[in-house]
């Protein structure tokens, strides 16, 4: 069974109840003709008069099948079942949990060789409050397992979030699903689109939507340019200076002013214990332009490969393609860089200046870009890894099965889109912990190129490691 | 020269019909002229039957799907639930005698006391037992997940109900109500007693069949299914229990010492996955219906290849015997009813 023959099913979660509410009602009162069965976990939560509204306690459930462990609904289970019986009186179906973790809800579907053939996981969307998150990504728990699962994220903006604080919390969101297509809502006012047909099971369609994500990685987050006259300038980080503290705006300012001030006081908090110094490098550059500024990162980059020695407080930099991380551990540090001649200067910075309160005293960035950087250990990240040679179908099948078994607690999601020897159409799969499912699709298009392309999105993933066990499964 | 004869019996169609839904479940009554039978939209039908042909009646509604009918034993009234969390009682020309509704949860079960005195119903997390005219006779405390299914065995003295976790056992003897726990970490679909009550069977989420010997408390688990058990049936004489394996059948001899270490007798025949299976009340013969739109008559331990086969008009949901074993009533996806006699050659 193709595809097409598969009943799409989109699953609503988040920790906001009434954006799920008023997306659902919004989805079945607009008038199209798609005929939609919903799965409630409460009474009321669809206001408009609608007729397939099913209402279910959800109970999660552990199956133990071969020693794969899933997660499941057993609540879901039963109304799929039943569901089935009336298979064509709906076109769709839209099943709201109240759970963070939307993973038992996608494993559901996994669970029964029937499921995999009649229905196709095509979503999984979640309403993100933008000022909520982000406090919650500190501590990478619950806030960073709901992006990370989902396929669609309403980023949704309520006062007094700003744009910068709002495109700050896109790009963390990025950092950790790098998959998962981002609307920006004001009251949680979106199309439908992001709710039916969105098709996140293939993540050929993804890429074809915004391939960006696949692009590359930096041990970087943030640089800025100055100008800068001859001289000693000073840098400082962290609360001591908080009495004199004042916010660089800028043309391209991306922190908010309000969000500066109610992080002003857990400073010392930020970052990881480990993150005792923070990467650093100066250099001149030719201009004061985003295009100067990305023409010049390579040096820098290589620069952060090196290993280096840390400038103690009240340290002096040096203008340099080097490598000088700088100390952040106490309460307010302060270092200084001596310009030689008036000019252009850029700051590489390994995170976010706001995150340790770090400025250049007197001197505001012209410029300033933020990057996607890579993964620290614990954090929860998106790693792609692509080839362009076909796999061994009994390769590739030894492959995935040992690594889910294995790393399958701390892989949340994997989509991919892959190419097997002697097979004309694509494989495509996706999997939710250990579980996996794959089907081959229609035939690659014509003039395509057939290439195998793998997304992980989970913890301590090991990017050399998966890299290593693609290439084994070559033809 | 002696020869053995083969067993062979075939069914032999009586009559059939088109109902205006799916049909989930079917009730025989007693005197096997009428059936119940619910629909999956949720419409609940009474059919009749003659010599020569089967007349139906749409009687009521159970908003969003009906899940179950049973029909009470020795009597001619019989009991609907469904998805409205509505039990209702009916008599025997389809009339409304009662109706309860104990919840917003579904009513996913029924289960009439083989003496008919007492309907048990699951409700969500929660069982209750009900006197002939819907009136509760007790309900028991919530139970830690939703009941999937319900059994009560020959004697009418325990009653089961699968679940996830296991099987819960209430020992129905008012005004004392015992309950005792039969545990197995996975989600349990089924609940049979065998007619010996020596056994208690239940098939899991999980691809696996789980049993326990009543007598001493042991269990034992039979691996190797490629998915759910969610069907299974036990011979008139407690020989076999048969489930269904994909498009095989497959049989556990409980003769002897039981079924541990040995390879259980299973059955080729079906070329695609098995829907619905049901020995015969009483007796040795077994139907299954699968989704190759067959309909298949069976002698486990006498034959290994069908003895008769007859094609549906559409997949097979639902399988029933008469309580004589005489008749099997077959439902399908498109709603048709059939009715069959097993008519045996020598």
């Amino acid at each position: 069974m193709t595809t097409m023959d598969r009943v799409p099913v989109t699953v609503l979660t988040g920790f906001l109840e009434s954006g799920k509410v008023t997306l659902l009602n919004r989805v079945l009162s607009e008038n199209h003709s798609k005929r939609i069965a919903v799965i409630e976990n409460e009474f009321g939560e669809v206001g408009v008069v609608h007729q397939l509204v099913i209402v279910a306690e959800e109970e999660i459930v552990e199956t133990n099948n071969g020693r794969i462990c899933c997660t499941g609904r057993s609540d879901l289970l039963r109304i799929l079942e039943q569901l089935l019986k009336r298979r064509d009186k709906f076109d769709y179906i839209i099943e709201t949990t109240r759970m963070a973790d939307s993973s038992p809800v996608a494993q559901t579907f996994f669970l029964d060789d029937n499921f995999k053939q009649q229905f196709l996981l095509d979503a999984t969307v979640t309403l993100v409050d933008a000022r909520y998150i982000e406090k919650h990504f500190d501590k990478m728990t619950e806030a960073g397992e709901q992006v990370a699962f989902v396929d669609v994220i309403r980023l949704n903006k309520t006062d007094p979030v700003g744009e910068a604080e709002l495109e700050r919390v896109a790009r963390q969101v990025r950092a950790i699903n790098g998959t998962a297509r981002i609307f920006r809502t004001q009251n949680a006012n979106v199309s439908i689109d992001c709710v039916l047909d969105v098709g996140a099971s293939d993540l050929q369609r993804t890429l074809a939507v915004d391939g960006s994500f696949l692009g590359p990685q930096y041990p970087l987050e943030w640089a800025g340019v100055y100008q800068l006259a001859v001289g000693q300038h000073t840098l400082r980080t962290g609360a001591e200076a908080q009495a004199h503290h004042h916010h660089e705006h800028g043309p391209g300012c991306s922190h908010d002013h309000s969000y500066e001030h109610k992080r002003g006081d857990n400073h010392d908090d930020h970052g990881d214990a480990r993150d005792k110094s923070l990467g650093f490098v100066v250099l001149t550059v030719a201009a004061a332009t985003q295009q100067t500024l990305a023409a010049a990162i390579e040096p820098p980059v290589r620069a952060f490969a090196g290993e280096a020695v840390t400038v103690a407080r009240g340290g002096s930099l040096k203008v340099a393609p080097a490598q000088q991380p700088i100390d952040v551990n106490h309460k307010g540090n302060h270092f200084v860089v001596d310009v030689a001649a008036v000019g252009t200067y850029a700051n590489f910075c390994e995170h976010a200046p706001a995150e340790f309160n770090l400025r250049t005293e007197g001197a505001k960035p012209i410029v300033q870009r933020a990057f996607t950087s890579h993964p620290h250990d614990e954090e929860i990240s998106s790693i792609d890894i692509s080839d362009l040679r076909s796999l061994e179908t009994q390769k590739r099948n030894d492959w995935l099965s040992n690594l889910l078994k294995s790393r399958g607690t701390d892989i949340f999601r994997m989509k991919g889109v892959i190419s097997l020897e002697g097979e004309a159409r694509r494989c495509v799969f996706h999997g939710v912990h250990m579980i996996l499912d794959g089907q081959l699709e229609q035939l690659w298009a014509a003039g395509a190129t057939w290439r195998n392309t793998l997304v992980f999105i989970g913890r301590n993933l090991d990017r050399e490691k998966l890299e290593a066990g693609l290439h084994s499964c070559l033809a | 020269m002696s020869r053995v004869k083969t067993p062979n019996a075939i069914l032999v169609l009586r009559g059939e019909l088109k109902l205006d839904d799916y049909i989930v479940d079917i009730a025989w009554s007693t005197d096997t002229m009428r059936l119940a039978v619910a629909g999956g939209e949720g419409k609940v039908f009474l059919v009749k039957r003659s010599e020569s042909a089967l007349g139906a009646r749409e009687i009521g509604q159970h908003g969003m799907g009906t899940l179950a009918v049973a029909w009470r034993p020795g009597s001619s009234a019989f009991a609907s639930s469904g998805q409205d969390s509505r039990i209702t009682l009916f008599d025997a020309e389809g009339a409304l005698v009662a109706q309860q509704r104990p919840s917003m949860n579904w009513t996913t079960a029924l289960a009439w006391s083989p003496d008919g005195r007492r309907l048990a119903t699951a409700t969500g997390k929660q069982i209750s037992l009900w006197a002939s005219s819907l009136v509760v006779e007790h309900t028991f405390a919530p139970l830690a997940s939703t009941v999937t299914a319900l059994g009560w065995d020959k004697p009418g003295r325990d009653l089961a109900a699968a679940m996830n976790g296991g099987l819960v056992v209430h020992r129905v003897e008012p005004p004392r109500f015992q309950l005792r726990h039969y545990k197995w970490s996975a989600p349990c679909l089924t609940a049979a007693f065998s007619p010996s009550s020596r056994f208690l069977a239940t098939g899991t989420q999980d691809g696996t069949v789980h049993f326990w010997y009543l007598s001493t408390g042991r269990d034992s688990q039979m691996r190797g299914y490629p998915g759910r058990v969610d069907g299974m049936s036990w011979s008139g004489d407690s020989r076999y229990l048969a489930t269904a394996a994909h498009e095989q059948i497959v049989l556990w001899d409980f003769g002897d010492k039981g079924p541990e270490g040995s390879r259980p007798l299973q059955l080729r025949g079906h070329t695609d996955r098995i829907e619905c299976l049901a020995f015969q009340p009483g007796g040795n013969y077994l139907v299954t219906g699968g989704r190759d739109w067959r309909l298949s008559l069976w002698l486990p331990g006498k034959t290994t290849t069908a003895l008769d086969a007859q094609l549906t008009a559409a997949e097979p949901t639902c399988l029933r015997w008469s309580p004589d074993g005489r008749f099997v009533a077959a439902g399908e996806r498109n709603g048709r009813l059939s009715i069959y006699e097993l008519v045996r050659i020598f």
